[in-house]
């Protein structure tokens, strides 16, 4: 699964965006937080979308599930499809169709997304019922089944317990079984090991990228922790103020940035293997979405800004390899 | 910075220190049926101008810890000499001077600034407490000073926390916990809550407020990147107990105790290049309960070298006598039966530009 520069445009796309732009409303104005963000999944691939808390790589993931709060949210332009469809074309009954059937999400914090009043036997085995019609027996059967899948030890005897009974590792398990319940072709996964300690990540990261490549699903991978994204992703999306500033495949980028922003949030975070002097910081703040900086949104915090990304937003370049690069000066940052 | 903290003066001392909370069943007649022992026995030093990091999973008691040092909880036992002096006994006047000088700085800058209070009111009330520090009619310019000392515009003296970014809003935690002139400061989790480009800002400030002032910071974190960045020695704990400790480069290039060493695997380094040559250690499990520790060693239960002798005696956290010999960095204390070296984290990264 290494990326080949070809397989950049890998076909066919499982999901694809399109110029996607979302909006809010809110009482101060309207914050723009996705600004014609495009990419696609492959099957079987992993896409990872890195960002900062604001960045947009959230709300993507919720226009695609369709579970954007709206109002006050608003798609106010592009296509996602999904298998050929465009799901924003569709209605909301067919849509509830393709979610859980055929695409499916993990979320950051597993508690609150659970139902504490109900087992988890019960929870897993409402995807059966609802969407196969199995009686609550065979799905519970279900239920000890997939639970088994994700490794819980003693499936059997835990699946009438409720979700305080589980530990924060478990519980994530019990949300990456839901997901897997239907076998869909494409998991959305956002954030999904922050809330967990290092020791619990590793072993959860390591069976959600092992059933992604036995069931051949396509992830999305929402993160904000560099160092997961190095150990599953095949590709990387980085976004800022609602827009991708740089796409490439995983091991490119960390050996060569191509945007400004992706090069400081390598260089600023702490090494385990080193013990450096200072560290690098970008300066500044990232901004505020009802005021996002005209041109390039990077520019009132990048080291290359000149005249030109204060007026004109740079699109996204092609950069050798099957890269892009939303930098006018992406040669500088690339190879300076 | 880096001399060895041993023959240097310790600023503060912790020996034996213990919290436990007590678990009561019964709503009229209550009766104790168990303890939950967040803290467990911790011994440390920590010497004047040195920065201790202490990394743990969640629940392993570091945030209790520093609880424990700043004086918020009362130790179940144990003591904590500040200066020679035992401050867990102390109280009234005497209790008061010695918190003026370890102060603590809080992980979530969201909820440890109080929302109605201007930033002037929230750095100067230590003030109101200690007027001795600074008189009424200089505390103003005191603030604004350390508005600036901590990277921020002294104008923004009156505003309310809400107007400021996270990053922002724990500058202000961190002159708060400055206003007193304190020598010592513990910070738990400070820099977690941020996101990673403001991260480094703000453990960059730490660093620099180190230099200017000649603090002693007792850091805590769960990241264990930023803590070797920061800290001259590095203290592993584990279920209410320090298991390793050592200088940062013992610790990280030469780990003797397993669990440290499955930390360090586990950690995902922001390198595809560097992950494809190390070893990971995948830890199987949960932590157990801190109601519920494990007879003799601890991390017995999740440890792959584990044997009877774990179960029957509690490994003492000092210096393993393989190692005993020995002027290797591997020779440090580690609270292992069975400790041996091993090297977890690759030493030839890929370099980043």
């Amino acid at each position: 699964m290494t990326a080949a520069p070809a397989s950049f445009e890998p076909s066919p796309a499982l999901l694809e965006v399109r110029d996607l732009h979302v909006e809010f409303r809110t009482r101060d104005g309207v914050a723009r937080a996705v600004n014609g963000v495009t990419y696609s999944v492959a099957e079987g691939e992993t896409l990872a979308v890195l960002g900062e808390s604001g960045s947009g790589k959230s709300v993507t993931a919720q226009a695609v599930m369709g579970i954007l709060d709206m109002p006050p949210g608003r798609i106010t332009g592009g296509e996602i499809l999904f298998q050929g469809r465009d799901l924003l074309k569709l209605k909301e009954d067919e849509r509830r169709e393709v979610r859980g059937r055929e695409m499916a999400m993990i979320f950051q914090d597993a508690l609150s997304s659970l139902n504490p009043v109900l087992s988890v036997g019960e929870q897993l085995g409402e995807m059966f019922v609802v969407h196969r019609g199995m009686s609550r027996k065979d799905a519970r059967n279900k239920a000890v089944e997939l639970m088994d899948r994700v490794r819980i030890p003693a499936a059997r005897e835990r699946v009438g317990q409720y979700p305080h009974q589980f530990s924060g590792g478990m519980r994530q398990r019990i949300m990456i079984a839901m997901a897997l319940a239907l076998e869909p072709a494409l998991i959305i996964a956002d954030e999904p090991t922050t809330a967990l300690d290092v020791t619990v990540q590793a072993q959860v990261m390591d069976l959600l990228a092992e059933l992604q490549r036995e069931l051949a699903m396509g992830l999305i991978l929402i993160t904000h922790d560099l160092g997961v994204v190095a150990d599953v992703a095949d590709r990387i999306a980085v976004m800022y103020a609602g827009r991708i500033v740089e796409t490439a495949p995983v091991h490119d980028i960390y050996k060569a940035p191509a945007h400004p922003y992706t090069k400081g949030l390598l260089e600023s975070i702490p090494r385990l293997d080193q013990k450096g002097q200072e560290l690098y910081a970008i300066k500044g703040l990232p901004p505020n979405l009802l005021h996002i900086p005209p041109g390039c949104a990077f520019h009132p915090r990048c080291p290359l800004g000149r005249d030109m990304c204060r007026t004109d937003e740079p699109p996204l370049y092609d950069v050798p390899d099957g890269r892009g690069s939303a930098c006018h000066f992406w040669q500088e940052a690339h190879h300076g | 910075m880096a001399e060895p903290a041993r023959q240097t003066e310790a600023i503060l001392e912790v020996r034996g220190l213990h919290k436990h909370y007590p678990l009561t069943q019964g709503i009229v007649f209550k009766k104790q049926v168990g303890a939950v022992r967040a803290v467990d026995g911790v011994d440390l030093d920590l010497a004047a101008g040195e920065t201790l990091g202490i990394v743990g999973e969640s629940g392993c008691g570091k945030s209790t810890l520093a609880r424990l040092l700043v004086h918020l909880e009362r130790p179940t036992a144990g003591v904590i000499r500040y200066k020679g002096e035992d401050i867990t006994k102390l109280s009234g006047r005497a209790l008061k001077a010695v918190r003026r000088n370890i102060q603590m700085v809080f992980q979530d800058p969201y909820t440890s600034l109080n929302p109605r209070m201007t930033v002037g009111d929230i750095i100067g009330e230590p003030y109101e407490i200690h007027p001795e520090v600074a008189p009424k009619g200089d505390r103003r310019q005191k603030v604004q000073d350390l508005l600036d000392v901590v990277g921020l515009n002294p104008e923004y003296i009156n505003r309310y926390p809400h107007q400021f970014s996270g990053g922002q809003r724990q500058r202000i935690g961190i002159a708060r916990g400055l206003a007193l002139q304190p020598e010592i400061i513990v910070a738990d989790e400070p820099v977690s809550a941020l996101d990673v480009s403001v991260q480094a800002q703000v453990v960059n400030l730490l660093d620099k407020l180190q230099n200017e002032f000649g603090l002693s910071y007792v850091f805590i974190a769960h990241d264990l990147s930023i803590v070797r960045h920061i800290s001259d020695r590095v203290g592993v704990m584990y279920l209410g107990r320090i298991v390793e400790i050592g200088k940062d480069a013992e610790i990280y290039d030469h780990p003797t105790h397993p669990y440290t060493q499955a930390l360090l695997s586990a950690v995902p380094v922001p390198d595809p290049t560097a992950r494809e040559h190390r070893e990971r250690i995948l830890l199987t499990g949960d932590v157990p309960s801190p109601a519920n520790i494990p007879s003799g060693c601890r991390f017995r239960t999740r440890c792959w070298k584990a044997r009877q002798r774990c179960a029957q005696e509690v490994p003492l956290l000092a210096v393993p006598a393989v190692f005993r010999d020995d002027r290797s960095p591997a020779a440090h204390d580690s609270a292992c039966h069975f400790a041996e070296e091993k090297h977890v984290v690759p030493l030839e990264p890929g370099p980043v530009t």
